[in-house]
């Protein structure tokens, strides 16, 4: 994968509108239930923006409940969450044209080759057919999947996948990344690819990642913020924590 | 292009890259073909009633099993979670997919336009209930896709949303035999709710608003509950 600034071409100052000045995203006493159940209890978070943000917790934290809040596959049952200054629920549409999400399970459509993947994923995030054949050579260079351009995406390896996965959420060059669990079942040298792709997209994009892994979200994130049950135990900037490890121990 | 006509590009790719909906068209002419040809042979009359009410009931045995990949593989491969947190409104969705559907419902339906034109070919048919008839299985047609949909919405199971879809329909087929059973102003509701109630008099050459307004009113309805549902998480 090439990182560098190929790709990076919004930046921030250019990104600002009418929620200029908001930080990239601010969460308020962000509850969500499913029935009894309460999957993330009164989150208040701000994000700045060009900042990687790692989420970092067990199993059943709450991770992937804010994730998917913060994509808008999930409403809050309870508080505010606010991307750029627009409200997830309120404001969904703009909200999510800032918002580039690669979930979990890496989902592609079977039935499509990986450029038309990328041209599908980028018609519906709102690129005109004059930026489309741009974009997809962009981030097919980017990601590095020239090899696998014209293939069915039924017929790519773990990693292809999860590349191709990325290389959509990047399409229209968000504001703000999400991945879910991003090295989930990579290989380590994958793993590295992944991570280089991240720390490139710090300074320009805003991007919040999970993980269960302590050492991954050390090496990429510039913040961690510990979920635990569903309530955020504690955020701090990895470069003043050199004894991370200890911190998360003494938290959880 | 607008988003919906990028949806339906993409769900008509899906639909026509999928072996079900040939297998399925292939079923339905050939066990259309065999009772056209015995029918006209038996009764030597230049109609499609009794074709229509054929093509009635495969629809609501077929349709089902057309449908219940829409929403419940989406879910089941996670890429309904890509198309849900895209800037798109779940409306565009739905109806990318009902359209998606009923282009292929009507098209396994234009294969059988072949019956009307022998018909025209070697006998002098009325053409009015042929019309009738038509416009009576494009509703109905439309109604079984949009019931669907909305079934296959609630499940990631393709089987439970087909079985869910066969139940919904034929307890609509059904729903004026329970009628002598129940008390006034229950009974009325019963009768009017019944699809063959409906179908009937179109199938035979008798096009009433009512009728229309049925199938129309309970399509939007199925797809409404789509949207519901799909919005509701």
């Amino acid at each position: 994968m090439r990182a560098g600034a190929a790709g990076a071409a919004m930046s921030i100052a250019a990104s600002a509108g009418p929620e200029a000045g908001a930080p990239a995203i601010l969460a308020e006493a962000l509850t969500k239930r499913y029935g009894p159940v309460t999957a993330l209890r009164d989150l208040s978070l701000e994000i700045r923006h060009g900042e990687v943000l790692g989420l970092l917790g067990p199993n059943g934290s709450g991770k992937t409940t804010f994730i998917r809040m913060l994509a808008g596959y999930l409403a809050p049952t309870r508080g505010r969450l606010r991307i750029c200054g627009l409200d997830v629920v309120r404001d969904a549409l703009p909200a999510r044209r800032r918002l580039g999400y690669v979930p979990e399970a890496a989902p592609v459509y079977g039935h499509m080759r990986v450029r038309e993947f990328l041209a599908f994923m980028g018609r519906l995030r709102g690129l005109s057919p004059a930026e489309l054949g741009g974009a997809v050579d962009r981030v097919v260079e980017r990601l590095a999947l020239g090899a696998v351009a014209h293939k069915p995406t039924r017929a790519l390896s773990r990693g292809y996948r999860q590349r191709v996965a990325l290389a959509q959420a990047l399409i229209h060059e968000p504001q703000i990344v999400v991945l879910d669990e991003p090295t989930n079942g990579l290989d380590p040298r994958q793993i590295i690819e992944v991570r280089e792709l991240v720390r490139s997209l710090a300074g320009t994009h805003t991007v919040v990642m999970s993980s269960h892994i302590l050492a991954e979200v050390a090496k990429t994130a510039d913040r961690v913020a510990v979920l635990l049950d569903g309530r955020l135990l504690g955020v701090r900037a990895v470069a003043d924590t050199p004894d991370l490890e200890d911190w998360f121990l003494s938290l959880a | 292009m607008s988003t919906l006509a990028v949806l339906l590009r993409k769900e008509l790719h899906a639909t026509f890259t999928s072996p079900i909906g040939y297998v399925l068209a292939a079923v339905f002419l050939l066990v259309l073909g065999y009772s056209f040809s015995l029918t006209l042979f038996a009764t030597k009359t230049a109609n499609l009633i009794y074709i229509f009410h054929q093509m009635y009931v495969l629809s609501i045995l077929l349709v089902p099993v057309l449908m219940m990949r829409s929403f419940a593989e989406e879910r089941r491969a996670d890429t309904l979670e890509l198309l849900l947190t895209a800037p798109v409104r779940e409306i565009w969705i739905v109806l990318a997919k009902f359209l998606a559907g009923l282009t292929l419902v009507y098209g396994i339906y234009a294969g059988a336009l072949v019956y009307a034109v022998i018909l025209g070919l070697y006998g002098e048919p009325d053409w009015g209930p042929i019309y009738s008839g038509c416009l009576a299985l494009m509703l109905h047609g439309a109604l079984l896709v949009a019931i669907g949909l909305m079934t296959s919405s609630i499940t990631e199971n393709q089987v439970v949303s087909a079985a869910l879809s066969l139940g919904l329909a034929l307890m609509l087929w059904f729903a004026d035999s329970v009628a002598p059973l129940l008390p006034a102003p229950f009974d009325v509701v019963a009768i009017n709710l019944s699809l063959i109630g409906h179908f009937r008099p179109m199938a035979t050459g008798s096009v009433f608003a009512s009728d229309i307004g049925y199938f129309v009113t309970l399509a939007m309805l199925a797809l409404f509950l789509t949207t519901r549902w799909l919005a509701e998480r």
